[in-house]
């Protein structure tokens, strides 16, 4: 690494202090700025960007921000800030792949190509969600590993302890249950079948994440350790504290970070600048190893909106082309619509395809995007669509990939703030948590047919 | 009224501070409000017309996409400008006080989105707001609260885990004897009005503009 992370440390307590406010309008300011002068245009008849070199733009774009405003330390109110000669060592050296899993579910997740043929890894699960008791987490989570076309599955939580005391951030209890579920996760893989598979989980303090690696029980050196970048382009001492324990106890650092439509990235154009320069913080400040390139809209609960498509999407393919990184798009895991739903299918789906297309893993995991505290929302057939969506997609063209995504918005773009609510695991699922009920399966298997049709080969059918 | 300042031409130097405020001119609006007052227009009726007016549209194009958050925080910042111009006219006794809101993400929870919007729609609602920012403990919010003498405190929540700082906000509250001091309205992803109710808070925000028109109503 270019700027040792102690240097990182030493710049958050160096520069003058500013104010919050001040820094989030420099954002706005430049984010407008910088796309008239690098002719950076949302054209919605367009919603992926086919020739490349818009990406590239913006990807130029998003670098002269992060260079020009740096990071904003929420902790100290200072910002930290690079050199382009330091930013540009610092993108030099990341790995171009790292290797997690264990034995014969060890999998090498590397810089992905846009169009490229190499698959995705895929980390589904219901990522993040509240389940109603143990015996249904372990079910639930058993079903998401079983699938073939998933790498690694995300943890949830128990919403009680003991079925009675609340799990509250901050305090004892979030130490103690996040270290439960993730026990939880791993009897559910290796009742799988595939004890070796990656986690993912993530509580919401650095202290009770950190409690979580545990070679026997918890996460291991082999999973990933989740850092956050806040939006736009900040940072807290808490994310900081994940880095620094990753870096002491030797676990690939995963980031994520997503601009915001409607936000201080302010229009589409601004939040695929603004979610370049996200990235870069991840990899300089935070010293990711692999990071999500998000984009979030104030106003739409879902990630799949058009404009979301095409900043996202265009984003990961400025980075894509320009720098040999890891990236995760997972455009497609929080859906507006519900679980059992056609609507949640087309959603994630594009998503998905975009992601995979532009060149990035999809780590992101499977829920729909409001899931309150209502437990078990969320069945292994999501999962199982992810997957196949995203190994489907590898090697499909920019080009052949526009038609499918413009079929996609079509079925949902207007009813994303109205959404189907879908249906809990119970609904959706038989007692054992085996099979998905029949007209759940039929959904499926018409939605994916359609997707067939349309060009995308599933896994399935290539082997 | 100023003689030479007929209805017609009242309204139109109304309109004309309202548009200023709307397309975030500075100058403009500055200019504007000091004609009101040389007009001799009652200062009253362009906090009470132009401000409103103005914060209502721009709520309509932040919800149809044409402004953004930025956009808000630049409108807040200028209606308070304006309103310090005009309120200079006013006699003190006369004036109307604003509502005073304190706003913060709670402890455990660092997501400030969906709250930063809130706080500038409340501010641009006409409230006077004070956002302590996000990660901030129950004592520190009910303390900023009677600080500033606050009318109401309004929680974020964006997670599951953090809900529950939420409800302690409440408790503290009545346990420090300060509940009937402060109206509670709270708010973020996970939230729901029955929480709401179940927790013994006073209002809910599915989102930021309902935000506005529930405090407005709690407030009332």
């Amino acid at each position: 690494m270019a700027v040792p992370f102690w240097e990182i440390l030493n710049r958050s307590k160096a520069s003058p202090i500013v104010e919050e406010k001040e820094y989030d309008l420099a954002l706005f300011k430049k984010t407008q700025e910088l796309q008239k002068k690098f002719g950076i245009r949302y054209d919605p008849a367009k919603p992926l960007d086919v020739e490349g070199d818009l990406a590239d733009r913006v990807y130029a774009a998003g670098r002269e921000l992060f260079l020009d405003l740096g990071t904003y330390c929420t902790t100290t109110r200072r910002v930290i800030k690079f050199s382009a000669e330091e930013l540009r060592m610092e993108v030099q050296s990341r790995p171009e792949a790292v290797e997690m899993g264990q034995g014969r579910d060890r999998v090498r997740m590397a810089h992905r190509e846009v169009e490229g043929r190499q698959e995705p890894v895929v980390i589904a699960g219901i990522q993040t969600a509240p389940f109603s008791d143990e015996e249904m987490m372990f079910k639930i989570s058993r079903g998401c590993a079983m699938d073939g076309c998933v790498d690694g599955i995300w943890g949830g939580i128990l919403l009680k302890i003991d079925g009675k005391y609340d799990v509250v951030a901050g305090s004892p209890s979030e130490i103690y249950q996040y270290r439960k579920t993730t026990e939880i996760l791993r009897r559910a893989i290796a009742a799988a079948g595939r004890p070796g598979m990656i986690l993912f989980n993530n509580a919401p303090t650095s202290i009770a994440t950190i409690a979580l690696f545990d070679e026997e029980k918890g996460l291991r050196r082999s999973d990933s350790m989740e850092v956050t970048g806040m939006s736009e382009l900040k940072v807290a001492y808490d994310d900081l504290n994940r880095t620094a324990f990753a870096l002491a106890y030797g676990v690939p650092i995963h980031g994520a970070h997503s601009s915001t439509i409607g936000g201080f990235s302010g229009n589409p154009e601004g939040a695929a600048i603004a979610a370049v320069a996200g990235s870069l913080q991840l990899i300089a400040v935070q010293k990711a190893d692999s990071f999500r390139c998000g984009v979030t809209d104030s106003r739409i609960k879902s990630r799949v909106s058009r404009a979301q498509l095409w900043a996202a999407g265009t984003a990961i393919q400025g980075i894509s082309r320009n720098a040999r990184l890891i990236i995760d798009g997972s455009i497609g895991d929080h859906p507006a619509a519900g679980p059992g739903t056609r609507q949640y299918l087309y959603e994630a789906a594009a998503g998905f395809i975009v992601s995979t297309v532009m060149g990035a893993h999809s780590t992101g995991g499977t829920r729909k995007f409001v899931v309150g505290n209502v437990p078990n929302y969320g069945t292994p057939l999501e999962s199982r669509w992810m997957g196949e969506v995203c190994k489907g997609t590898a090697g499909m063209s920019r080009a052949q990939a526009e038609p499918l995504i413009k079929y996609l918005l079509d079925k949902y773009e207007d009813k994303l703030k109205d959404a189907p609510a879908g249906e809990t695991f119970e609904k959706l699922y038989d007692p054992e948590g085996m099979e998905p009920i029949p007209s759940y399966r039929k959904i499926y298997d018409e939605v994916k047919a359609e997707l067939r049709e349309r060009g995308l080969s599933f896994r399935d059918e290539k082997e | 009224m100023d003689q030479a300042t007929t209805p017609q031409a009242e309204k139109e130097l109304l309109d004309s501070l309202k548009v200023a405020i709307v397309e975030i001119d500075n100058e403009r609006a500055r200019e504007a409000a000091r004609k009101v007052i040389t007009a001799g227009i009652d200062p009253r009726k362009a906090i009470s017309y132009s401000i409103k007016e103005a914060a209502d549209e721009v709520g309509k194009k932040f919800d149809c996409g044409d402004l953004f958050i930025a956009h808000l925080v630049m409108v807040g910042d200028l209606m308070d400008e304006v309103s310090a111009i005009l309120e200079e006219n006013i006699p003190s006794d006369q004036l109307t006080k604003k509502r005073i809101i304190v706003i913060a993400t709670v402890q455990g929870d660092v997501h400030s989105v969906g709250k930063n919007l809130v706080s500038v729609v409340l501010r641009a609602g006409g409230f006077e707001v004070h956002d302590l920012g996000v990660d901030v403990p129950s004592f520190q919010i009910i303390q900023r609260a009677k600080e500033v003498k606050a009318d109401m405190i309004a929680l974020s929540s964006l997670l599951t885990t953090t809900m529950p700082y939420q409800k302690e906000v409440i408790e503290d509250l009545t346990s420090m004897g300060l509940r009937s001091r402060f109206k509670v309205m709270i708010g973020g992803g996970p939230v729901t009005r029955e929480y709401a109710v179940q927790i013994g808070a006073d209002g809910y925000g599915k989102d930021a503009f309902e935000a506005v028109e529930e405090a407005k109503r709690v407030l009332a």
